[in-house]
């Protein structure tokens, strides 16, 4: 049971890594319901690797995107999903 | 009533020429965005545009769907760039045609408005003293809300 985290611009940078595998496994037992995790679960149990990682997954206006869909924090995210975390977008 | 997210500058003439086509609707409006050579008060070199490809497009795909459901546009066309520009080269170009003025014109606000909040790209200014990231603004945060409140459709 894996998804794919995706990381770009800024947070990309600050972290090193711009796509990896977390199984949901290795998620605390009680953040797993049904097989699926919050965004706000996935983005604890990524705070643990590191202080670079908590100061970074920390900002006020990360965004959180699944499956290519801004969501909240309370999202499910399931095996096979792509979730993806950013800055606030700057295109046009 | 397409979409394009590509590397290469962006051909205006040809791209007005393939919005109309052979049979014009009344009223064409049309934006495009250039790299200034500033951001503020520091002077910027190159322009280096990140993108979430798969998420791009979708998005860009779906503003363009409620352009057309909002003003009932005849025909819409969004290009974005990516990768490394110069000053002066096209960021962003979009397209709108419609029975009439007022139409053409806001859904070219309408999708600019938009693009610059929900669509995955990020800007990185270059310039002499080294590249930072361009952060938001709260403007376009401001004008995107004006949309969702209903007061500019």
């Amino acid at each position: 049971m894996s998804i794919t985290i995706k990381l770009f611009a800024s947070l990309r940078e600050a972290l090193g890594e711009a796509e990896f595998p977390l199984a949901l496994e290795t998620l605390p037992e009680a953040d797993v319901v049904d097989g699926a995790a919050s965004v706000a679960a996935i983005k604890s149990a990524l705070c643990t690797r590191g202080a670079q990682w908590q100061e970074a997954l920390n900002q006020p206006n990360l965004v959180h995107a699944l499956n290519h869909k801004v969501v909240y924090v309370d999202a499910m995210v399931a095996d096979g999903d792509e979730l993806a975390l950013f800055p606030p977008m700057t295109g046009g | 009533m397409t979409i394009s997210v590509q590397a290469e500058p962006i051909n205006i003439g040809d791209e007005y020429a393939a919005l109309v086509g052979d049979a014009p609707g009344a009223a064409v409006a049309t934006f495009t965005g250039y790299v200034r050579d500033h951001a503020g008060d520091n002077p910027v070199s190159v322009l280096h545009l990140e993108h979430y490809p798969e998420m791009a497009l979708k998005v860009l795909q779906s503003l363009g769907q409620e352009a057309v459901a909002r003003f009932g546009l005849l025909e819409w066309r969004i290009v974005h760039r990516f990768g490394s520009l110069s000053v002066g080269e096209t960021i962003v170009w979009v397209g709108a045609v419609a029975d009439h003025r007022g139409e053409a014109i806001s859904a070219c606000e309408f999708m600019m408005d938009t693009l610059k909040t929900d669509a995955p790209f990020w800007k990185r200014e270059q310039s002499p003293e080294g590249t930072h990231w361009v952060a938001s603004r709260g403007q376009d945060e401001q004008r995107r809300v004006r949309w969702e409140q209903g007061e500019g459709g």
